[in-house]
């Protein structure tokens, strides 16, 4: 069988490692995001006929690679997320000849292969060295608009807490190999099994939640999002939120949920178990991030928190998942719930890069970002606005668009199961989320605009990625049947790796 | 299987479409609201044969006509069907929101000039969820169609609506987003709590849910209907939103949203959690009763004709709590009938009263009872299409509205004799409609107010509109056979879960 994930690597590293040579070479242009584009269009196709295929050949990376359903499904979202920022940034990411989009492009292909690469880990050294690979350029994309002062600040912040959290997995990893004697994921974690009683082993997964929560974004580790996203060009944004954020989860999938076989930090059960921690981390999560868009005067701040609380939801899947390990009784639960978590992280992704995008749109040709440049979208960028309209209602949940049914698979799996209170705060928290989301509908559709409202030019090839994301979102909603079989065969299996 | 109900969603649907693509390509000022209009008297008359099929083959207790079966999701494990069908409960509200919709769309001709196309279309969008609500034996399908009406509802209070139509249009899709966020929790938790996995209402009839379970998703789904009916204290969007939509919106934001949760007490809270809703019965009915005055008193206070009609609605949906809740209580199928009758009667009474409502602020440009004395002399044929509507309204025969109002309280007095109080609903309401119409019509015009010289009367077309609303409620007094004779097996069902066949 052909090595899939090989051609992968090699198409994004050659586009990553070639494509800074036409910034010598005079070509500044598009020339870069075109063959940067080619490059992920490769990479995308190879991912595909892995899963089409069920290859399970991870050569030549031996057994730092594993070719599952679930590496399938990040490596394929991550990769499809990457492709539709690289398309947007050739409208939204100036190419003149002042500017270094070559660069640009690069550093986009070795984020991609690192998501790629981290979707696929077995090992913790290999997850940790795509960790660096996907998070290092980030941090220069997040500040790549030099003259902007938000973007310094926001690369600085980002940097420095990406490198505090880089440094607590290593942390992390050292604890197990220390314990475990290896840095395989599915030996480590079948080792910490059996050192319960060690207070080491419980700091250790403390650790990686910690370290992997910051990607994550959840709350209390979410301090850097709203200043990154705001201040990051936006396509960099929807990348955080759309790309390198799933990235988070599926390292937190293949290693804490992994490791949660342990299932409990103490000996005997008690209160510091895998998933009640995962759980407050839930709650306060989404509730926090739910409150504070509420508060926010910028579409991107407001959609970073939104973010934030849509983590939060996510997390209830991982709650249901790591208390199943324990208890084969929730066995059922446990794999609807997950399911849930790996349709919304897929839902997840298409509706906030439909947001981020739009908004960039806005910020390209209004100037200005704030709530008020919205007020009359609907009639001066209808499409932009409608595309919106939509993810937003998308992610408030509204039936029949995509996010309801992954909420509802989420919702449904902890009812019946001692965290029922996570479904009632998550559902109360949808509610509240319509404040916000249904505030900045208002203003697109029923305000009037501020001032000018000639219509705004809203660039074809832009209107596409738009139409192709919220087509997704529709179909998504209303034949919802293929995805979740696709989400679940991506569940693992219960009971360790 | 038939496709009678697909096509009750679908014609609308596709009408939504059709005429929101043909109408601003053609961009002619009438095309929308004839397109919209046929496609909606299509929709009624696909409603109108599913009536009669249900109305002429009467299904047997606790079974429905004309189902479908869709499979929609099926995963091991997890499952959701499209599964619709029609019984004595949603055929006479299917019937009722098709000729609502119908007349909406004609009032519209004058009432709306702006933005015809998204207007039409979006009107016709709520019509198929209204019809896909009412089918839907899911609830997961149910929930998704309620909700799926929130949105167009939201755009046309937002944008065709008063002065403060921003705000009323925020604040009423945050409320019914709560309410009926609350409610999905009910119904999600009976997926995995009684180990059926299955969301379709038959069959969790059929299996009987263990008393212990049906506590936390009766109240659950209880918030979400107090919130859509709505019920004190859970009702402070609805004065606002009433009164801020468009007049023809009115008829079906007043007129059909409520009858959702009217429609749901009777088939999920009661039909799904009968013993415990049996054991709290007293409560809800305090709850209704509460609703009833309060409605009615608050009513009396208001100056603004749409506020007061609003108030007059919660009221009114107070009945239908009562009335549902008495059966349960008594056994006695009364209760349930009359407030299926009633939920038929006040969807054209209010719809009636809230177009007169958009007439009026058109031609005196207020809508404030002190500023229109003097309607008699100056528009006599608004004024009497208000007096007649407001009688419909009052409960007085010869309409329909007075029997179920009768059969409600006679329902209530059989399960709890006190409860005879509420034959002062009634009263009041007649009370605050008479001193309204005195007001308004008789009076002389207020010195300082602008007595609106240019005022025009009527079109005949519009008061054909109005006039068409009032029709079916007098034919009904002595046709009452239509709606009650296929609502008595549901209400006798319904009675027997507790009761067992008592009264029989």
């Amino acid at each position: 069988m052909p090595d899939f994930i090989l051609f992968a690597v090699v198409a994004l590293s050659a586009a990553a490692l070639a494509v800074p040579f036409l910034q010598y070479l005079g070509k500044r242009g598009n020339l870069p995001g075109y063959l940067l584009i080619v490059a992920l269009l490769v990479a995308l196709v190879s991912t595909v006929l892995n899963a089409a295929t069920s290859s399970t050949s991870s050569a030549p990376f031996g057994a730092l690679l594993v070719s599952d359903s679930l590496g399938n499904l990040f490596a394929i979202l991550t990769l499809f997320v990457t492709l539709f920022v690289a398309a947007a940034s050739l409208t939204l990411v100036p190419s003149g000849r002042s500017s270094n989009s070559p660069f640009y492009y690069s550093l986009l292909s070795f984020a991609a292969l690192g998501m790629v690469l981290i979707s696929y880990s077995a090992d913790l050294l290999m997850l940790f060295v795509a960790w660096e690979l996907m998070s290092i350029p980030t941090y220069a994309l997040a500040g790549f608009q030099k003259k902007r002062e938000e973007s310094n600040e926001a690369a600085v912040k980002y940097a420095v807490l990406g490198a505090l959290s880089s440094a607590i997995i290593l942390y992390a990893i050292s604890l197990t190999y220390g314990l475990t004697g290896t840095t395989g994921i599915a030996a480590a974690a079948a080792s910490l099994g059996s050192q319960l009683s060690n207070p080491v082993a419980g700091i250790a997964v403390l650790l990686f939640i910690v370290g992997f929560g910051f990607k994550m974004s959840i709350v209390p580790f979410h301090m850097w999002a709203p200043d990154a996203y705001e201040g990051a060009p936006t396509p960099i944004a929807a990348l955080f939120a759309a790309g390198t954020k799933k990235a988070g989860f599926v390292a937190a999938i293949r290693v804490v949920l992994a490791i949660s076989t342990v299932y409990s930090l103490t000996p005997h059960g008690g209160l510091f178990t895998i998933p009640n921690i995962l759980a407050v981390l839930a709650i306060a999560t989404m509730t926090l991030g739910n409150l504070a868009a509420l508060t926010q005067k910028s579409v991107t701040r407001l959609l970073a928190y939104s973010s934030i609380a849509q983590a939060g939801y996510i997390l209830i899947g991982f709650v249901i998942y790591s208390y199943g390990q324990g208890n084969p009784a929730f066995a059922q639960q446990a794999e609807i719930g997950m399911t849930g978590a790996l349709f919304h992280i897929i839902n997840h992704s298409v509706m906030k890069g439909v947001a981020f995008l739009g908004a960039g749109l806005v910020i390209l040709k209004l100037g200005s970002g704030s709530v008020e440049a919205f007020n009359g979208l609907g009639r001066r960028m209808p499409v932009t606005a409608f595309a919106m309209a939509i993810a937003f209602l998308a992610l408030a949940g509204v039936p029949p668009l995509s996010g309801f049914w992954s909420k509802l698979l989420l919702f449904t799996s902890v009812l019946n199961t001692p965290y029922a209170w996570l479904a009632i705060a998550g559902v109360l928290n949808s509610a509240l989320s319509m404040g916000y989301y249904g505030w900045v509908i208002k203003r697109m559709y029923l305000d009037e605009p501020d001032g000018e409202d000639s219509r705004v030019l809203e660039p074809t090839s832009f209107v596409l990625i738009l139409g192709v994301l919220v087509a997704l979102i529709i179909a998504f909603g209303l034949f919802p049947g293929p995805v979740i079989s696709f989400a679940r065969d991506a569940v693992p299996a219960l009971g360790g790796p | 299987m038939s496709y009678v109900l697909s096509l009750l969603i679908l014609v609308p649907l596709l009408g939504s479409g059709v005429t929101f693509a043909v109408s601003s390509l053609r961009g002619g000022r009438r095309d929308a609201s004839n397109l919209a209009a046929v496609f909606a008297v299509a929709t009624l008359l696909v409603a109108g044969y599913a009536f009669w099929s249900v109305y002429s083959h009467t299904p047997a207790l606790g079974q429905y006509a004309l189902t479908e079966d869709h499979p929609w999701i099926t995963l091991p494990g997890f499952g959701v069907d499209v599964l619709l069908g029609l019984d004595g409960l949603s055929a006479p509200l299917i019937l009722v929101s098709g000729i609502v919709a119908v007349l909406s769309i004609l009032s519209s001709r004058s009432l709306i000039d702006k933005r015809e196309p998204a207007y039409y279309a979006l009107l016709l969008l709520a019509l198929a969820s209204v019809m896909g609500a009412f089918t839907s034996l899911n609830l997961v399908v149910f929930y998704l169609f309620w909700e799926l009406t929130l949105i167009p509802m939201f755009f046309l209070i937002g944008v065709w609506g008063g002065d403060r139509r921003r705000y009323a249009a925020l604040k009423f899709i945050i409320f019914t987003f709560a309410g009926s966020a609350v409610m999905l929790l009910g119904f999600l938790s009976l997926y995995f709590g009684v180990s059926a996995s299955t969301f379709d209402i038959p069959a969790l009839a059929a299996m009987g849910i263990p008393q212990g379970l049906q506590y936390l998703p009766l109240l659950a789904v209880f918030v979400g209907f107090a919130v859509e009916l709505p019920v004190f204290p859970f009702h402070s969007w609805q004065p606002d939103a009433y009164e801020q939509a468009p007049a023809p919106v009115n008829s079906l934001l007043s007129g059909i949203l409520p009858k959702f949760a009217g429609y749901a007490v009777i088939r999920i809270a009661l039909g799904l959690f009968p013993q415990a809703a049996y054991q709290y019965a007293w409560a809800f009915i305090v709850v209704a009763i509460f609703s009833m005055f309060y409605g009615a008193v608050v009513a009396l206070l208001q100056s603004d004709l749409k506020r007061m009609f609003a108030y007059t609605s919660i009221s009114h949906m107070g009945f239908v709590l009562f009335g549902a809740f008495a059966t349960v209580l008594s056994g006695n199928p009364l209760g349930i009938e009359g407030a299926i009758l009633l939920m038929f009667t006040h969807a054209l009474a209010t719809s009636s009263l809230f177009t007169l409502s958009g007439f009026v602020e058109r031609q005196s440009g207020t809508r404030k009872i002190p500023l229109l004395g003097g309607m008699g002399p100056r528009v006599p044929l608004t004024a009497a299409l208000l007096a007649v509507s407001s009688t419909a309204m009052m409960g007085i025969p010869p309409f329909a509205s007075f029997l179920a109002e009768l059969m409600v309280i006679s329902g209530g007095v059989s399960a709890y004799a006190p409860s005879a109080i509420t034959v002062l609903v009634p009263v009041i309401t007649g009370g605050y409609f008479l001193w309204m119409l005195k007001r308004v019509i008789i009076d002389p015009s207020p010195p300082g107010a602008d007595p609106g010289t240019a005022a025009k009367d009527v079109s005949r077309a519009d008061a054909t509109v109005v006039a068409l609303y009032l029709v079916p409620l007098v034919l009904l007094t002595v046709f009452s056979f239509l709606i009650l004779s296929p609502a008595a097996p549901v209400a006798q069902w319904t009675a027997n879960l507790v009761h067992g066949g008592l009264h029989a």
